[in-house]
Formats: structure tokens, sequence, C-alpha cells
């Protein structure tokens, strides 16, 4: 039983970055009906920004842990935001009324160019982030060792997921995406500025995939530029799997991915993990074709 | 109008045969984009060394000798591609590559165009069971290193092991090589599995395993793949020591694991040149350091740097780039006691003689040490 609960803590730690990143794609699938695939490697610009930053301020040290990783954090998550708008304008808004496979190619092109980018820049090796940045020790939760790092990571997570429903459902700009989301054409005529929504949207997908990028970074130290495609081909699954185009779809099916991968793993066998999560993704379909949340098409985003 | 046409392809041929015989041209393929572009970049410049060091003292055979690079991406298909266009180019040999499921797609492509290929990492068993004539390599088979790697495993009084692969054709060998004489001796497997390489996240298997109580987790992967393990066994405060195969280890460890998480991590591995104490080794060591900035930081660039001097020293001792004499030479007269790691010989099947592997362990300070 203790096992259980173990892997059920290291299933929710992954899951919760799967969600994080899966929104990405669930937002801009909501509003454009495209996948961006340029959003893992996003998340890895987001990951690699985080460590030049922390090499070369130092927050942490100087204005204190805590109010230090808030402003890197912020920092990232701005950087990448603006990055995914400029990603949005060059690579898809010029192709907007094309045929939708022309987009996709467009995607696919845009991911492949900022991998390389980053490799260029960085290098191939593996980067490293500094050590002693998050508290290295454990709790003991009820017999169950889990790291200080998972826990912040899981409710950074959380706390940035939250924030997000709260923003879509609450705001007038939210209202905005979400009528934006199921007709663009009825939104326009109601006086929305569909192409500034699109470009909330890219700007708000990309922060929350950089943040990933960043608590990934914390909390495994370990970063390499092809760690966009492993993450966000799970982060899209995880987003089909709740139903894409479906903001609380993206979270659920994200946890869930994490914690299926951690008991299958578990129970079945470690190297058929990927094949039980991919398996436990097409059952889903074949009962629920649109993903366990993507019921209500009018409920989009 | 055939005619003229005949003499200017025969021409276009005649100054191509003229250009390709101003140098000796030596291929090199190197994985330098994708997962293990790190090892590809340091092949190169190892090469790139070597050559310029070659040309500096005349070539060879009156010829300046050139470097012909290309990519094999880390993968079978892009290597196919590779091979058939350095074969393309006039390569009298060709040093590569790194993985043995790459090298493997590469070889049957340089065996049919005649060109002699020295792998220099590739330790799967079955790339030299094929009987190609032209391939040799300079890195020791994984059978070898099965048998040092049990050795060690023995020392250490573990009853209890989890061997833990990645399914790659070079891990997947080397965890089957060590199960069996483990299991023979008594040594009881109570974990085998694979983990899925290139994710960030290890806890699920480490807890697994754990589960299973072994004395002694062997890891056959590589090593951006044990840095995480290390780690985060650690941060799970699980205190069971771990052994690597070969590709566990690179200079990058320590900083990937971090020093506490890597003290008393052990694993088997051809030796990098600082533990060489031939002339040579120390030379190279110090002229690479000088041109790029640091040391080598994996034992495979420096055995590619190993394949790229037995070449060149059985073409200026042989006197001759053909592939067949060359072959030959290589494996019934060539013997090179000076190599950057250690003595070299080949057998008829093109394998490296002799014992190559050497048992390391990490101190506290993330130092690697020789163990006897």
């Amino acid at each position: 039983m203790e096992e259980f609960f173990q892997q059920l803590t290291n299933g929710l730690a992954v899951g919760s970055i799967y969600a994080l990143i899966a929104l990405g794609y669930t937002m801009v699938y909501g509003v454009l009906k495209l996948i961006n695939f340029a959003h893992g490697d996003l998340f890895t610009i987001g990951a690699y920004l985080g460590m030049t930053l922390l090499a070369s301020f130092a927050l942490h040290e100087t204005i204190g842990p805590f109010l230090g990783l808030v402003v890197l954090a912020l920092m990232v998550m701005g950087l990448v935001a603006v990055l995914g708008a400029i990603v949005e304008r060059t690579a898809y808004r010029p192709l907007r009324e094309s045929p939708r496979l022309s987009a996709v190619v467009s995607a696919l092109g845009a991911s492949i160019f900022l991998q390389n980018a980053v490799m260029l820049i960085y290098g191939a090796r593996f980067q490293v982030y500094p050590e002693g940045l998050v508290p290295e020790t454990s709790v003991d939760l009820f017999g169950l060792y889990v790291p200080v790092v998972r826990i912040l990571v899981l409710f950074v997570s959380l706390a940035l997921m939250a924030g997000l429903y709260a923003f879509i459902q609450k705001t007038r700009i939210g209202t905005a995406i979400r009528a934006a989301a199921i007709d663009q054409d009825a939104a326009r005529l109601m006086g929305i500025d569909v192409n500034r929504v699109i470009l909330l949207v890219f700007l708000i997908g990309p922060a929350l995939g950089g943040a990933a990028g960043l608590l990934v970074g914390m909390q495994y130290g370990q970063i390499n530029f092809t760690m966009g495609w492993t993450y966000g081909m799970k982060a899209f699954t995880a987003a089909i799997l709740g139903g894409i185009g479906n903001i609380p779809g993206a979270m659920l099916g994200g946890i869930l991915l994490g914690v299926i991968e951690a008991l299958g793993s578990a129970y079945i066998s470690i190297a058929w993990k990927d094949a039980i999560a991919f398996f436990v993704l097409i059952l889903i379909l074949i009962v629920r074709p649109t993903g366990l949340l993507g019921e209500r098409v009018a409920d989009k985003i | 109008m055939k005619k003229t046409l005949f003499f200017l392809l025969a021409c276009c041929f005649l100054t191509g045969m003229a250009h390709a015989q101003d140098t000796v041209k030596i291929g090199l393929m190197a994985p330098l984009t994708g997962s293990f572009a790190s090892e590809g970049a340091e092949m190169k410049q190892v090469l790139e060394l070597l050559a310029a060091d070659l040309n500096a003292k005349g070539g060879l055979l009156g010829k300046k000798v050139e470097l012909i690079v290309d990519d094999d991406g880390s993968d079978a298909r892009t290597a196919a591609l590779a091979a058939q266009r350095l074969t393309t180019k006039g390569v009298v040999a060709v040093i590569g590559t790194y993985g043995s499921s790459v090298t493997e797609a590469s070889q049957t492509i340089f065996n049919e165009a005649r060109i002699v290929q020295i792998a220099n990492g590739s330790t799967a068993i079955r790339l030299s069971e094929k009987n190609l004539k032209y391939f040799f390599r300079t890195c020791p088979r994984d059978d070898e290193q099965g048998k040092v790697a049990v050795d060690a495993i023995v020392k250490t009084k573990a009853k209890k092991v989890a061997i833990l692969h990645d399914n790659s054709t070079y891990a997947k060998g080397l965890a089957d090589e060590v199960k069996a004489p483990l299991e023979k001796k008594g040594i009881k497997v109570v974990f085998f599995d694979a983990l899925t390489p290139k994710q960030s996240d290890y806890t699920a298997v480490l807890t697994k395993m754990k589960g299973a109580g072994p004395e002694l987790v062997f890891f056959t992967g590589y090593y951006s793949e044990a840095g995480l393990l290390l780690k985060q066994a650690k941060q799970m405060n699980w205190k069971v020591p771990f052994m690597g195969g070969d590709a566990t280890y690179n200079t990058d460890l320590v900083k990937l694991a971090g020093k506490e998480a890597v003290t008393g991590f052990s694993f088997v591995m051809p030796p990098l040149p600082k533990y060489l104490p031939s002339k040579q080794a120390k030379a190279f060591l110090a002229a690479f350091k000088k041109k790029y900035g640091s040391e080598p930081s994996s034992p495979y660039s420096v055995l590619a740097g190993d394949g790229f001097r037995v070449v060149a020293a059985a073409i200026a001792q042989a006197k001759t780039t053909d592939a067949d004499k060359l072959a030959g030479y290589l494996k019934t007269q060539f013997k090179d006691k000076d190599a950057l790691t250690g003595t070299i010989s080949f057998n008829a099947k093109g394998d490296r003689v002799g014992d190559v592997y050497r048992y390391f362990k990490f101190d506290s300070r993330g130092e690697i040490a020789l163990q006897k």
C-alpha cells in the first residue's frame, strides 16, 4: 500500500507538469483549431532561459530565495510569452486563411527551427541548473518520503492552473477568449477583436509552458534541447485525453496521464509504460471520442 | 555529338580523379545532431586536431590528409544516408560511429563499397559477427565488458542485484550479458526491466526497484539517465549502491547528478587518456586542451582518435590506400603499442584484442579513481 501511495505522488508530480504544458496546446486548439507543434520547444526555451537568468543574475542570492524565484519565474514567463507571440505573428498569422495543412506544416517548421536554434546557441550537451537552488530534502508524509521540490512544483502548477481557470471564467477578456473559441465570426460581430484574442492565447499558453520548463529545470536539474519533444508529445496526449480545446480537460488529462504512467510501470511493466499510457488513451477515445471532458462543443476552451 | 559528350564526360571524370588524388580522404561519420550530438562534436574535434597534426608532419604517402565529416544524426536511417554520401566522396576509410544500432545501419554500405570502417563506440557483439571484411572497432565488445562487470559485481558481495537497461541494442545486450553469469554464480537478479530513455522523471522506476530490495543496482544505459537515477534515488533517501556500464560515464555526470549523489557510484569503462601513463596520451591531452580549452569528456571521442591513428599508421606502413591490403594488414600485422588508449591490435573479426575495460569509482570529491 505504501508503494501505491509513493507511486501516486510520483505520478502527480509528473502529471502536473504535463497538465501545465497541455494547457498551451489546448488553448491554441480551442481558438484556432491548430496544433501548435512549436509549443514543446517553447517549453524547452523556458527551461534554458531560466538557467541563463539564474546564472547571470543569481537573483535567489541577492533578494532572497523565495522572492528571487518568483521574479525569475515572472521573467521567464514574460520572455517566453513574447516569443510565443512572435511565433504566432511569423509562422501562423500569414497562414490564417490558408488550408489547415499548411498551418500544421508551418507549426512543424517552427518547432524544428526553435529546437535547432537552442542547440546552436547552447550546444548539444546536457545543461545543468545550479545546485542548491531548491531544498534537496524530503519530508516524511505518513511514512512516505516526498522530496520538498515535488510538493513545491505540484502546488505551483496547481496555483497557475487555478489562476488561469479563474481568468478564463471570471474576467471580460476570458469571456472574449471563450467566445472566440465557440465561433470566431460571431465573436467578431459582437465587437471582439479576434486577432487580439489569438495573440493573447499565444501569450498565455507559452507563458505557462515556459513556467513548466523552469519547474522541470529546477526539479530535475538537467535540461536538453530535445526535451520539448518528449514532454510536448506527452502533454499533447494529455490534452487529447482530457478533450482538446477544453481547459479543465487538459488539467485532468495531464494529471491522469502522469498517474497512469506511474501506476502502469509499478504494477504492469516499466518498459511498457508509454504503451500502457497510449493504450488507456485509445480505450478512452473509443468510449468517448471527444476525450474525457470534451463533450459540450459549445463550451470549448 | 555523342563523341563530344563522351569527351566532355571523360574530361570531367579525369579532372575529378586528378582532384581526388590530391589528398588522402578519411571520412568521419559522427552524431553531430540528435541525442548523442555532444559525443559527435567531440569526435570531430579530436579528429580535426589529429588530422592537422598529421598534415603538419607531412601527411600520408606524400599527400595531405583531408577529413570528410558527415552527420549520422544519432539515427539509423540518417546514418545509412550519410554512409552513402561518404562512399561517393572517395574516402579510403571511415571512422565511426558511436551508437551500435547506428553503426549497424552503415556497415554493409561501407563493406560493399570496399571502405575500411573503424567504429569507436559501438560495442554490441553482433556487429563483428557478420563476416564483414572491412569492419573494425577500437572499442571492445560487450561480452568483454560484461565479464569485467560481473567480476566487479561479485567483488561487492551483493547477493541480490537489480539490472536496469533502456532497450537499446547496446544496453539490452550488456544487461543480458551480465544476467546469466550472475545467476550461475548464485547471485539473485531480483529485478530486470527497461526504462524509457530521454525522460526527466524516473522515480516510478526507482520506487519499483526499491520494492524488490536489491543490494546493488546495475544500470546499463546512458549517462543522462544515470545522472537522473542517482539524483532521484538520493532525493528518495534510498541508499543502495549503483553500478553502471561504460555509457554511464561522462565528465558531465558529476554536474548532472550532483557531487553528493555521485559519491560511491562505480562503473566499467575503457580508461580516459588521463589514466594512461603513455607519453602519446599526455601529449594529445595537452594539445586538445590548448586548442579547445578543456579535456575531452568522453572516452569514445578518444577511441575515435585511435581509429584515425590506426588508419593513418596502416596507410603509412602498408604504403597503400587499397582497402583489401589495408584490412589484411590491420588483421595480421598491425600492432600499435603507443595508441592513446593503450595497445591496439585486431583479430580476424576486426575486434580489438586485449582487455581494455577498467573498473572505476567516484569518491566524495566527485573524482573518479581506478579500482583494482
